[in-house]
């Protein structure tokens, strides 16, 4: 049991109580011997799942997914995993928030890595989920390498990526016959300069996809703009998308920073370039089948 | 299936218990709870199970067990530590037709008692047919948590209704419809939460309703993922258990089908290549025609709907006619293939955006501008066939994309037949050349695919 004592110190400092908890939680286990024994025998390592959430709606959460769930002994997650995703962790296990939202200190991705290591290294099934899809601007692949690195065994569980989930819900197709033959995910993460090709992205018939661009929306409109586009070309805004609170804000490739500020759009927010945008009107039924206001059940 | 599964009525009905340790008695208040009338044998008997067999109006012999105990029995359970009894209990059960269960030994049982998960009036039982009971138990422990203790409130208040409803909708479609509704809907939010008399002023207001809305087809336009059906989304799961009628393509997985209701018809609208089974435009008609009938239509696509899935066009259609319908994305080809092959789509350090482009050259409406595909930071994906592969490679090193970039061919991506080809723009073409590959295909370019080498994880059989 000391072993989860063991756990690296930023790991006792980032995630507040977790070594107490931790110990609570297993010792009213299941008797799994092979996990607990402190005492020279042999700890088979844990199993890793970096699982997707989805954009927020708990219905869309997979299958599989909802099984790594109720599978781990251990829970990591980060500000995407909606709060109604929370609430079918079980409760017998404990969960940890590992970040992150902008500001907010949370623990650095290598460390991060390090903690998945850790943990399953002590024998816990550990399942890592995030919003969306771990391998679209997910950092899956940055959490996948540490742990094969380091023998773990790890799943990678695919979610609905928001650029699919919030399109969807706000009745906009990413791609669409006349419209657009494709379509582009593009990060404009303000850590770094966008490393971008421009003019290449300013294309017609293309939709367009920023994640994390609301502090980018003047650079994205104005290079957008002098790539080629017309000014004005739709653009959606869609914020806490696939959630009960999810706001779609419609606007236009030049309008697009004056309204992010007016509308005072929060994070998380994307943002959808394209006349694909265009269709909302058109597919925006006029009654809902009922079921889409039914609760899912198990929810 | 080794064994039928059924639910047995015991009520005032005589069962036979042998045994009067901690095992009968756990056995007995089982049975007490399901109002069976027990008869308890054995030469010590515990106190609680004296008083459960009290309360069921049954009776007590403390002695020996001897075959006339079977007289009356409708079931009998030996819960003996003794072999040579319990083998005796069962030949007598058997020999008089009594079905016979011999607490942890299946070889002389004639049936088997299931893990339950009790929201009386729901009752949920699962079995592994006696191969492995533990895992049979875990499942009732995940069970047991998925399911809120509430249930059975729903159940009931579901019960007291029953009559009414059936008196009112006479015809047993939109009478399941409008359970359906009831279930799933506000009411059940209502009952739930122990807000009775709001739920039952719900259901009464729904009655009193205009039917037209219930009896009123809608259409549910779905994702299916990309083939392992582990990757379907919990709402693509509970539309397709609620379907009268599925319209799905080459592109949904079997083993995706099988969830689909079992009584829901079935309608194959194509299209392998050269198959054109269904033109698009008859697609789009037939789902307003069959939601016009008042039929529940999934419309079932492999991956997502609105990412080459040509979705938007057949709910154009659906909204100009004003039928109701929803659409529920799914994960797209160009996840499922990525995650289940180990190849992230971005990646600080390799890519900062991810195209999704359709390989078929050939189609009027695609015209790829190439040198916007050169850019060395951004993965591509084409979702396509064998058909334009050499071309599009030989495009992309001409536009100025390097001939080495790592490109990945993934074929029946997420499936138990998943494979990946790794080469580059310059010898993928001749790589597939001497690989037997089938569709479906698709096609990953960019640095990212290096990763695949120490990221691979996902094991076929
Ligand atoms: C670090 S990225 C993670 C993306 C995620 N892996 C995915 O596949 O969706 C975070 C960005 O995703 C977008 N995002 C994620 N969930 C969202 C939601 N529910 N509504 C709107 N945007 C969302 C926002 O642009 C947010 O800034």
């Amino acid at each position: 049991m000391n072993n989860f004592l063991k756990a690296p110190d930023f790991f006792k400092a980032n995630v507040e109580g977790l070594p107490s908890t931790m110990l609570k939680a297993r010792s009213g286990g299941d008797g799994q011997a092979k996990k607990m024994d402190g005492q020279g025998k042999k700890i088979r390592a844990g199993k890793v799942w970096l699982v997707g959430a989805g954009p927020g709606d708990a219905e869309l959460l997979t299958l599989k997914a909802l099984r790594a769930i109720n599978s781990a002994d251990v829970i990591f997650y980060d500000y995407l995993v909606s709060a109604e995703i929370r609430a079918l962790f079980p409760k017998n296990i404990p969960s940890f928030y590992v970040g992150k939202a902008k500001n907010k200190h949370s623990i650095a991705q290598e460390n991060l890595n390090q903690l998945l290591v850790s943990q399953a290294q002590l024998g816990l099934n550990v399942c890592r989920i995030k919003g969306g899809d771990p391998f679209v601007f997910g950092r899956g692949g940055e959490e996948l390498l540490a742990l094969r690195t380091a023998g773990i065994d790890a799943d990678v569980i695919p979610g609905i990526t928001s650029a699919s989930g919030c399109s969807t819900y706000a009745d906009i197709p990413l791609t669409h016959r006349g419209l657009s033959q494709g379509c582009t995910f593009v990060t404009g993460h303000a850590e770094k300069n966008l490393d971008v090709n421009w003019d290449a992205l300013a294309q017609l018939k293309h939709t367009l996809v920023f994640y994390m661009g609301l502090t980018r929306a003047n650079d994205i409109s104005a290079k957008l703009l002098a790539g080629g586009l017309a000014a004005d070309t739709p653009v959606a805004i869609i914020e806490n998308g696939c959630r009960k609170d999810q706001r779609n804000i419609i606007s236009t490739l030049s309008e697009l920073p004056a309204d992010v500020i007016r509308e005072q759009v929060q994070s998380p927010a994307l943002i959808i370039v394209g006349e694909v945008v265009r269709m909302k009107e058109k597919l925006q039924s006029t009654v809902k089948a009922h079921a889409a206001e039914a609760h899912y059940l198990l929810a | 299936m080794d064994y039928f599964p059924v639910f047995l009525d015991l009520k005032k009905r005589r069962c036979l218990l042998v045994g009067g340790g901690d095992v009968a008695t756990r056995k007995g208040r089982l049975l007490a709870k399901a109002g069976a009338s027990l008869r308890v044998v054995a030469p010590e008997i515990s106190t609680e199970l004296r008083g459960l067999v009290i309360v069921s109006k049954g009776e007590i012999f403390e002695r020996e067990y001897q075959a006339s105990d079977l007289q009356d029995c409708v079931l009998a359970i030996a819960a003996t530590d003794i072999e040579s009894l319990n083998e005796k209990i069962s030949a007598d059960a058997q020999t008089l037709h009594i079905p016979v269960n011999v607490v942890d030994s299946p070889a002389l049982c004639t049936y088997i008692t299931p893990a339950i998960i009790d929201r009386s009036p729901l009752v949920i039982a699962v079995s592994s047919g006696g191969e492995a009971p533990v895992l049979a138990r875990l499942v009732r422990a995940k069970l047991e948590t998925l399911i809120p203790a509430s249930y059975g409130k729903l159940a009931q208040i579901a019960s007291q209704w029953r009559e009414r409803i059936k008196t009112r909708f006479d015809n047993g479609d939109s009478r399941r419809k409008f359970w359906e509704k009831i279930l799933q809907g506000p009411a059940a939010e209502l009952m739930m939460n122990g807000q009775e008399d709001a739920a039952n002023k719900f259901i009464d207001d729904e009655l009193a309703n205009d039917q037209s809305q219930l009896t009123k087809g809608e259409v549910y336009l779905v994702g299916g993922g990309p083939g392992d059906p582990e990757l379907l989304t919990l709402r693509a799961l509970r539309l397709m258990q609620q379907a009268d009628v599925v319209l799905y393509d080459r592109l949904v997985s079997d083993a995706v089908m099988e969830l689909v209701r079992r009584d829901a018809e079935r309608i194959y609208v194509g299209k392998r290549r050269n198959e054109h089974a269904m033109e698009q435009e008859n697609i789009n008609q037939l789902l307003v025609d069959l939601a016009k009938q008042g039929k529940r239509v999934l419309r079932l696509k492999g991956g997502d709907p609105f990412i080459f899935g040509r979705g938007g066009e057949e709910i154009e259609l659906l909204a100009q006619n004003d039928i109701p319908f929803q659409v529920v994305p799914g994960i797209t080809a160009a996840s499922g293939c990525a995650a289940y092959a180990g190849i992230p789509l971005t990646h600080r350090d390799y890519a900062q955006s991810v195209r999704f482009v359709t390989g078929h050259l050939k189609s009027d409406d695609t015209n790829l501008s190439w040198p916007e595909l050169a850019n060395p930071t951004q993965t591509l994906v084409f979702y396509m066939g064998l058909v334009g592969l050499k071309e599009i490679c030989e495009s992309l090193i001409a536009h100025g994309r390097a001939a080495t970039t790592p490109v990945a061919l993934i074929e029946k991506g997420t499936t138990q037949d998943q494979r990946v080809l790794i080469a580059d723009l310059n010898t993928i073409a001749g790589v597939v050349a001497v690989n037997d590959v089938h569709a479906p295909t698709l096609f990953i370019v960019g640095d990212v695919v290096k990763l695949h080498d120490s990221l691979k994880w996902f094991k076929t059989n």
